[in-house]
């Protein structure tokens, strides 16, 4: 990916204010003002927003790999067990926010079946556990071409499954998020929930990966 | 006022919207995060809990709202139901809209 900061686009000129911003800015000082909330409320969401991660997703992943009952727990209710590690889809000063209000399944691969999720309409995406949606997961060439041919867009992620693999794509909507179980990769016997839930990557939890025992997310490529 | 009645304040932001059908490729501009975050504020501090906004986007959106592009709604029903709790009034609104308005077109 380059930065070419010749070829930004045009700063947005006065006369194509959006009335939306104006309405979204005028309540919000309104609010504060009013003392309904502190700037500072404000701005504390935001960062949040902008910083969470995939390790609410991969320590729900790790533990259920480490505990039966846990897993069928996360599987029966996904909403639920994620208080388990901290997760509150409900509460707004947890992990959740207004918009991945919702119900939350996870998706159990196994030998016979493998899921992968995707949001055709838009973006929908399960945040509190996976953070922010990739830019890729938004793109059209993604989101129209997933549904119709799973199999070749997850060969084009270096995923390659067998024949007899069903695949099984599951599209998000505003009441529905999804989040993909893989399943816990062979030579990590023995190995703890911290260690496991590293190599419970982001695209793992999406389905156009599978987790390996020599690879996490948190160290360059170049140096494993 | 509530149900269907609708807020002249509100409806006139629809002059913003795209003629059209959706756009489901389209890229959220920043604001939408800024109204994310507001609600976030509004439910933690008790004053229009998540789930009732939720509730209020989807039936006002098949009905006052309709005509709205989705991913304005959660801006305007949020305006709706504080006027409707009378939290701020259409006056304070209108009021402050005209501030933001002219700030934004000094720039």
């Amino acid at each position: 990916m380059t930065h070419e900061h010749d070829h930004h686009a045009p700063i947005e000129a006065a006369d194509e204010i959006s009335e939306f911003e104006v309405l979204e800015t005028a309540i919000r000082e309104l609010a504060i003002e009013k003392g309904l909330f502190s700037p500072d409320d404000h701005r504390r969401f935001m960062e949040w927003a902008e910083r969470i991660g995939p390790h609410g997703g991969s320590r729900l992943v790790a533990r259920a790999w480490l505990d039966p009952d846990f897993k069928q727990r996360l599987l029966a209710d996904g909403t639920e067990t994620s208080k388990e590690v901290g997760i509150d889809w409900l509460d707004p000063t947890g992990t959740g926010t207004p918009s991945d209000f919702t119900y939350f399944y996870v998706l159990e691969n196994t030998p016979a079946v493998h899921n992968v999720i995707v949001c055709t309409l838009c973006s929908c995406y399960p945040r509190p556990v996976l953070g922010q949606a990739p830019e890729w997961y938004k793109t059209p060439h993604y989101r129209r071409r997933v549904v119709r041919w799973p199999r070749e867009v997850l060969a084009e992620f270096g995923l390659h499954l067998a024949p007899e693999v069903e695949v099984r794509v599951h599209d998000s909507n505003q009441k529905s998020r999804f989040m993909v179980m893989p399943m816990r990769p062979e030579g990590t016997e023995g190995w703890t929930e911290d260690r496991l839930a590293a190599i419970v990557t982001r695209d793992t939890m999406i389905g156009v990966a599978l987790p390996r025992a020599d690879w996490t997310a948190d160290r360059s490529p170049a140096m494993t | 006022m509530s149900g269907d009645d609708h807020y002249p304040v509100l409806m006139a932001t629809l002059r913003s919207a795209d003629p059209g059908p959706p756009e489901p490729d389209r890229t959220p501009a920043p604001w939408e995060a800024n109204v994310h975050a507001t609600c976030a504020c509004l439910s933690w501090r008790g004053t229009l809990d998540n789930l009732e906004r939720r509730h209020a986007e989807d039936t006002l959106g098949q009905t006052t709202y309709a005509d709205f592009p989705l991913h304005a709604r959660a801006a305007v029903v949020t305006a709706h139901s504080l006027l409707e709790r009378g939290a701020i009034s259409e006056r304070e609104l209108e009021t402050r809209m005209n501030q933001v308005r002219a700030r934004f077109r000094q720039a």
